[in-house]
């Protein structure tokens, strides 16, 4: 029998929760009951659902989310005698027909919560707001005695482990401290030089100076930008459907830069939310409203425009919430929130504030999806004003001219020559409207082509066919029109037979060239009208027919057309029919023009003009007289056109200009109001066919309201986040930042602070630290600063195995935080310590290697994003991972192994896992193979080293200090026994080392560069290496 | 004492399963801890989440063929032999009744019913018989192994909200797949190989596939180590897998010697639990470096069973060697394996592009049911085919007696199941005489997840995880109950 273990199943123990395991421990002591932390948790828990908030699912009319209910009105409750208290009857009943909570409803309470309840009732059931609805309470840090600590945050520390009766640990060593806080505060390791700076200086401030380096460094903005990116769902991909490329990176620029120059917090967050409704905002503000449009969208045919636009407004307010106010207010998208006090109508009043996009639901699959803007220099954006400035100038010339023009209506109009037309339906591109079949696959480049860019090349085994139908203006076949194709005929793959077919309704309009295999239609007839042979073959052919022959009279309509072929390769081109009407005979006269359009119902007019002259003449008014007029003259009437095509054609050239230009320019989604808000409806079960009440913009009823005397749109929102007495932004934000510092946040739950949220470790910090932050001016750096300054951020992380029994998760700080780095942090670590880094800031994505297929296996065949191609060159291959390219359908798997986010969503808080497939990865890939070797070649690189100065050397670059003498000696026997291997195996050696962008000198001896590489790939896979310590 | 056992002495481990305890931390560290433990300790006393499995399960694992582009169950299982009548006769409006249509057919000015120009024929199943289409003359011979499900709807109308509604439990991104819930719950009874492992396969039908993501087989809000295992074909099943290029296997268990060396001193300087785990991990990669190149070596298969599963069992990729696979991984005790097999999307020509896919499938599927039957692994082992949404009875883009297209259809689709307690040999639910609407015994998407669950020995209403203060479960906020009625 085989061994039943599991196979990936670990996470790390820094980030688990024993919640409640080490709190000021109620549970054994007559310490009073807080009602916030140990009550209102197990009530939300266990009875919310079917007594709390939401009104639809609330039994017997009790809610013990309320005081007043729970209490006053229900009795359930009788304060200071559970005896007497219907609540803690039912608890402890033996009858299961009374008993709470129900036994089916899979939820209970344990003896111990249920004696907590019982004390707490007895206590006098003191009840109080959930904790972080309250706005943050001043709170006086309590007194320490100890020198230990170094600023305010070690004094809660401290007094919470004396609660517990712990004892903080010790500072660790510099080395460690030098590496834990640079990797921290910028995702990177120490350079040689900054370390050697900072072990060397001797001033009791060198840590503050190191720190304030690291703060101060570029380095420092893309760590930070990094976290936010997973916060604001960033991605170079539309990540729904087809999921082609979507051009947003300048936004992530915009959030480095933010952080870099220390934006404000609550600035930050107002451009991102709406910077587009600041009084002139400037390029930058309008680039940080991206933040509003990074969700993932879709253009999926088929898809419902509404249920689109809902589905994105429901995201972009779900993640404001989680963002902004730690509240998981997606819950109450489809009814009242279970657990907090949001009703669904709230829901929507928060929505109205976020549905006003100037622009369609729909990405369209393009990477500018609207509203967007350029983002190029002054120069480069003058000169698109420019040009579109004096094509304007050159439109208003010919408007002025058609004004101005003094026509005179000829008594005899010469008459037209009827120059046969051709109309073409197929050339380079398909019509913009219908549905087509079959892989439309344009010849490759140097393939043959008839006409224009392009022709398309069809294979096929058999009868294959490639339709377009239901287009949207059908065309209309006239007295004596042909219809028409060109065929290159593969000679080394010709088809059997050829076929053209026509559908004004029924498809029973067919032409054959070839054998007649075609098994469609009656034959001899209009549905299968034999041609001919196949025309002659490696060359262009039209083929051709008359609209007649193919029963196709004069006023068909014709909304498809079907290019058919039976084996073979076929090139087709120039798809359409041959009219022998002109279309506008009367360009001569605006009378004739004029009696001819009313006799065609104006159906080559625009719909003004439609509407008029359908109109009885004889009620036609001047002004209608004159705006047909002016179209005559500005379209139709022969003298006047050769005067306005050449005006036209240089305006279009001017255009043509301006487009250049401009497809070479980045652009970035940006935030752009409608002038009137559009209006917001409950929607019953979210769903956005089923508006229900109409809701105008208003935040919950729970918080504060907003000022009055503004305008109330999405900045009045933004700027009530900041508003003094606002219970959650701040504790919200100091939060998320201690968690990126520490591991774990204060409230564990970063993404809810509700009443299903963790209830905070240090309650008294959480609430120093956000009014500190909100005194201080938002001032994210300083914030971090203070952090990495404490006591409690510099202890040394090693533990006792009684000290990790008596808190594993290390909630209370007694230690210093130890846990594995992020997947980026990992691999900017490996190229940064090997010195492949390239440290450019900013600019378009890149695409590092990865594993052939990965986006091939799952990608849509027409998308854009569908095969992946590697960049070149080392500025593109060994930037820091917040560049690489972020397929939000298949993410890198260097990031996704290592617990990265797929970005579809708002994510704020990251797993850690420990896998096998992490160790694959971690050992084989060729990026970190590469930099083993780069760092092996370093190591060569010093002349007249022995072996243990060269594993010093390397070791102190992975983990800033010496390695130890077993350790030593450990790495030293390897490397022994590993050159040996490549001595007797060269070619092996020659293998590895020319793995990676550039293979290694010739100036290494293969073998010893071979030997050395696998010294470091052990390094880079050392958990000291994978861990910040 | 080991702090993990002291934790868990603090709270019996059903209180802190059916508790949820407080969000991601605890819940994953209710699951995942003791097993964790195991890599570095020693053999694990039971497999998955404490409490699970809820009752004695059927299926000890399960097979997914999943047919991405939505199959048109008209042209397969849903014989309508009255539409012949019909042809190109507009679909009457008492039957369509305002239903939502796709924008790519509510332009469309008529509705004309296209009769599949399939034949069918009733096969003996041990019951009433199967209407099974000539285009799958494999499956007339699994009729009596199968149970068909002609009933199941879903509410999505698009292909990428409505896979991931039917993979993940909801149309938007970000939960947990079906695969990663069984990971997650139920663990895996193989070492050496992940409890879930997802096989995309080639395909010959439409070529302009639909997209798959990630997501179908990612884990959500549940730890990533449960996300599915993507095999590949090629040198690396699994990403990774290979030592670099020189670097041979001896070299590789030096440096984990090593390694083992230097993380154990860093064990004893910081005495971090964690570390023993990593020490446990990389010892699995190196396991794995062999098992997963034993696992897709398929020379020690006879070649009555590779012939049995058609000429293409030997193209790596192809869905008859993706099945061979299952049926290997499902020996190997892997929990769950989907393959995916795309190209179903017969928006028009179906004529031409669907014969090809049925022709990828049939054999294989076939051959699948037939080869764990012949091992006795199909009394434990569940197998599912299906696609994301059905496809309409009236025609989209051109119909002529030769050819036509079908739109989406959510209202009704066919899947069937097999093995692992689920009746042999039944037709259940119904359509109306057009196969637009159903008639009798209708099947939810989640109710499908919800017996699939069950088999598996879970109640799907139960198997909850704490997520964004919600309840998250597979199949959704309201109840499902599992398909009693197809058990035996």
């Amino acid at each position: 029998m085989p061994a039943k273990t599991t196979f990936v199943t670990i996470i790390l123990i820094g980030f688990c929760s024993a919640s409640g395991l080490l709190s000021a421990a109620p549970q054994t002591t007559d310490a009073e009951v807080n009602f916030s932390r140990d009550i209102r948790p197990l009530l939300s828990n266990t009875c919310f659902k079917c007594h709390g908030p939401d009104a639809n699912t609330r039994e017997a009319g009790l809610r013990l989310d309320s005081q007043a209910s729970a209490i006053e009105e229900s009795g359930a409750i009788i304060a200071g005698d559970s005896d007497a208290s219907e609540l803690f009857q039912r608890l402890i009943s033996d009858d299961p027909d009374t008993l709470m909570p129900p036994p089916e409803s899979g939820r209970s309470l344990t003896p111990e919560q249920i004696e907590l309840i019982r004390k707490w009732i007895d206590q006098g059931a003191s009840w109080g707001n959930h904790w972080s609805l309250v706005p943050p309470q001043q709170t006086v840090p309590p007194p320490v005695d100890l020198p230990w600590k170094r600023n305010q945050i070690d004094a809660f520390v401290m007094h919470r482990l004396k609660e517990n009766g712990m004892q903080p640990s010790v500072e660790a060593d510099r080395r460690t401290l030098a590496r834990r806080v640079a990797l921290d505060l910028t995702g990177l390791p120490p350079s040689a030089d900054q370390l050697a700076a900072f072990l060397d200086d001797p001033s009791p401030t060198a840590y503050e100076r190191y720190v304030d380096q690291l703060i101060a460094s570029l380095q420092y903005g893309e760590h930070m930008a990094r976290h936010w990116l997973d916060v604001v769902r960033y991605g170079d991909t539309h990540g729904l459907h087809l999921d082609n490329y979507r051009e947003h990176w300048p936004y992530r620029d915009w959030i480095i830069n933010a952080f870099n120059q220390n934006k404000p917090y609550d600035q930050f967050s107002i451009e991102q939310l709406a910077g587009d409704l600041l009084e002139e905002p400037t390029r930058d503000q309008l680039i940080a409203t991206g933040f509003n449009r990074s969700h993932v969208t879709t253009a999926e045919g088929g898809s419902i425009k509404e249920e689109v636009k809902v589905r994105n407004v429901v995201d972009r307010t779900s993640t404001f919430g989680t963002v902004f106010l730690g509240m998981t207010l997606g819950c109450a998208q489809c009814h009242d929130h279970k657990f907090d006090p949001i009703s669904q109508r709230e829901f929507y009043s928060l929505f109205a504030y976020f549905n006003s996009l100037d622009g369609d639901p729909m990405d369209g699959n393009v990477k500018d999806h609207q509203p967007s803007m350029l983002v190029g220099s002054e120069e480069e954006l003058n000169t698109v004003k420019t040009l579109d400035a004096q094509a304007d100038e050159l439109k208003r010339s010919i408007t002025t001219l058609v004004e101005q023009w003094k026509y005179n209506e000829p008594d005899d109009p010469p008459a037209v020559d009827p120059q046969p037309v051709q109309e073409l339906w197929i050339d380079d591109t398909l019509p913009k409207s219908g549905i087509s079949e079959g892989a439309w696959t344009p010849t490759a480049a140097g393939g043959p082509v008839q006409m224009g860019a392009v022709s398309f090349v069809h294979k096929a085994t058999g009868n294959q066919q490639y339709f377009l139908q239901n287009v949207e203006q059908p065309w209309e076949i006239n007295d004596q029109d042909e219809l028409f194709a060109y065929v290159f005929l593969d000679p080394q793959d010709p088809p059997r037979e050829i076929m053209l077919q026509w559908n004004d309704g029924t498809w029973e309009h067919r032409a054959i060239w070839g054998e007649n295999l075609i098994e469609w239609g009656t034959k001899n007839s209009p549905a299968r009208l034999f041609m001919g042979p196949l025309p002659e073959l490696g060359k262009w052919v039209r083929i051709a027919v008359p609209a007649a022959e193919v029963n196709l009279a004069t006023g068909a309509q014709v909304n498809g057309v079907a290019l058919t072929q039976y084996d073979g390769t076929v090139h087709w081109d120039a798809v359409g029919k041959l009219s022998h009407v002109p279309p506008f005979p009367a360009n001569r006269s605006l009378r004739d023009w004029i009696d001819e359009s009313i006799a065609d119902q104006g159906k080559r007019l625009p719909a003004p003009l439609q509407k008029i002259i359908t109109q009885d003449r004889e009620k036609w008014t001047e002004v209608e007289l004159a705006q047909l007029r002016k179209h005559f003259i500005r379209n139709i009437y022969a003298d006047a056109q050769t005067v306005i095509e050449p005006i036209e054609r240089q305006s279009q050239s001017l255009v043509k200009q301006r487009d250049e230009l401009k497809s070479k320019l980045p652009s970035t989604l940006i935030f752009r109001e409608t002038e009137q808000p559009k209006e917001a409806f409950v929607l019953e079960r979210g769903a956005y066919d089923q508006p229900k009440e109409k809701v105008e913009r208003a935040v919950p009823a729970t918080f504060p309201p907003i000022p009055e005397g503004q305008k109330n749109d999405r900045l009045a929102l933004a700027r009530w986040l900041f508003t003094d007495q606002h219970p959650l932004t701040a504790r919200v934000t100091v939060n998320r930042f201690w968690q990126q510092v520490f591991g774990v946040g204060l409230v564990e739950t970063s993404e809810d602070f509700g009443a299903q949220g963790t209830f905070p470790t240090h309650p008294d910090l959480l609430d120093y630290l956000a009014l500190d932050f909100q005194k201080h001016g938002w001032d994210v750096k300083r914030l971090l600063k203070q952090m990495v300054m404490s006591a409690a951020y510099r202890q040394n992380s090693a533990a006792s195995s009684e000290a990790i029994a008596e808190d594993p998760a290390n909630q209370l700080l007694a230690r210093g935080k130890r846990y594995r780095l992020d997947a980026e942090v990992i691999r900017d670590q490996a190229l940064a310590v090997s010195g492949l880094l390239v440290e450019s800031v900013g600019g378009p994505s890149v695409k590092p290697p990865q594993p052939d297929g990965l986006w091939f296996v799952v990608g849509y065949s027409g998308s854009n994003t569908v095969r992946f191609k590697k960049d070149m060159g080392a500025d593109k291959v060994h930037r820091r991972s917040l560049y690489t390219f972020w397929k939000r359908t298949a993410p890198a798997p260097q990031m996704n192994i290592l617990d990265a986010p797929s970005r579809e969503t708002c994510t704020v808080r990251r797993e850690r896992t420990n896998t096998p497939l992490q160790a694959l990865m971690l050992m084989n890939d060729p990026q970190f193979v590469e930099a083993a070797r780069h760092l092996a070649q370093a190591t060569l690189d010093t002349p007249d080293a022995n072996p243990e100065q060269r594993i010093q050397w390397m070791f102190q670059r992975c983990l800033a200090r010496p390695a130890r003498a077993d350790e030593l000696k450990t790495i030293l026997s390897a490397s022994v026994v590993w050159l040996q291997q490549f001595r007797e195996n060269p070619e092996r050696a020659k293998q590895l080392i020319s793995i990676g962008e550039q293979p290694a000198s010739d100036k290494y001896n293969p073998a010893e560069l071979a030997a050395w590489t696998m010294v470091a790939n052990l390094l880079l896979n050392m958990d000291e290496f994978l861990t910040k310590n | 004492m080991n702090p993990i056992d002291r934790y868990l002495q603090l709270e019996t481990r059903r209180q802190f399963f059916s508790r949820g305890a407080m969000g991601l931390g605890a819940a994953a560290l209710t699951s995942l801890l003791p097993r964790g433990l195991q890599g570095a300790t020693g053999t694990p006393e039971e497999l998955g989440l404490p409490g699970l499995p809820h009752f004695a399960p059927k299926a000890k694992r399960a097979i997914y063929l999943f047919m991405s582009g939505a199959p048109s169950q008209l042209d397969m299982f849903d014989y309508k032999p009255g539409m012949a009548d019909w042809f190109d006769k507009e679909l009457p409006e008492s039957i369509r009744n305002g239903q939502r249509l796709t924008t790519m057919t509510s332009g469309q000015s008529r509705f004309p019913v296209a009769p599949s120009i399939y034949n069918f024929e009733k096969v003996d199943n041990g019951h009433d018989g199967a209407w099974i289409s000539e285009l799958l003359p494999h499956h007339k011979t699994i009729a009596g192994d199968i149970a068909i499900v002609k009933s199941v709807f879903t509410e999505a109308i698009n292909h990428d909200p409505a896979i991931t509604y039917i993979c993940t439990g909801d149309q938007l991104p970000g939960k947990a797949s079906l695969g990663s819930w069984l990971s997650y719950g139920l663990g895996s009874e193989n070492e050496n190989l992940p409890s879930f492992v997802v096989l995309n396969s080639t395909w010959t039908g439409r070529k302009e596939a639909q997209a798959l993501y990630n997501r179908l087989w990612g884990s959500g809000f549940l730890p990533s180590q449960h996300q599915g295992v993507l095999m590949r074909t090629g040198k690396d099943p699994v990403l990774f897998l290979r030592n670099p290029e020189g670097v041979d296997a001896k070299m590789r268990r030096k440096m984990l010697d090593s390694l083992n060396q230097l993380n154990q001193g860093t064990f004893d300087n910081f005495g971090d639990p964690e570390i023993q785990t990593r020490i446990a991990q990389y010892e699995m990669a190196f396991r794995m470096q062999t098992s997963v190149p034993d696992l897709v070596d398929i020379s020690g298969e006879s070649a009555k069973t590779l012939e049995m599963y058609g000429p293409d069992v030997n193209k790596p990729g192809t869905l008859a060697y993706n099945c061979l696979q299952a049926r290997r991984l499902a020996e190997r005790g892997v929990r769950f394996t989907q393959i995916f097999h795309r190209g179903w999307d017969q928006h028009g020509n179906l004529p031409v592009d669907l014969p090809n896919n049925c022709r990828d499938l049939d054999q294989p599927a076939a051959a699948l049911i037939k080869d764990l039957k012949q091992r006795g692994m199909l009394d434990d082992t569940l197998v599912i085919w299906g696609g994301e949404f059905g496809r309409t009875i009236y025609c989209q883009g051109k119909l002529t007696k030769e050819t036509y297209g079908r739109d989406h259809h959510p209202r009704c689709f066919t899947m069937w199941m097999a093995g692992a307690g689920i009746k042999p040999g039944i037709v259940y639910g119904d359509t109306d005489e057009f196969g637009y609407n159903v008639t009798e015994n209708p099947v939810h998407i989640h109710e499908l997840n919800a017996t699939i669950l069950h088999q598996l020995g879970i109640d799907a209403e139960k198997f909850v995880y704490q997520n964004q203060g919600l309840d998250q479960r597979l199949i959704g906020v309201e109840p499902a109950k599992p398909v009693r009625d197809i058990m035996i």
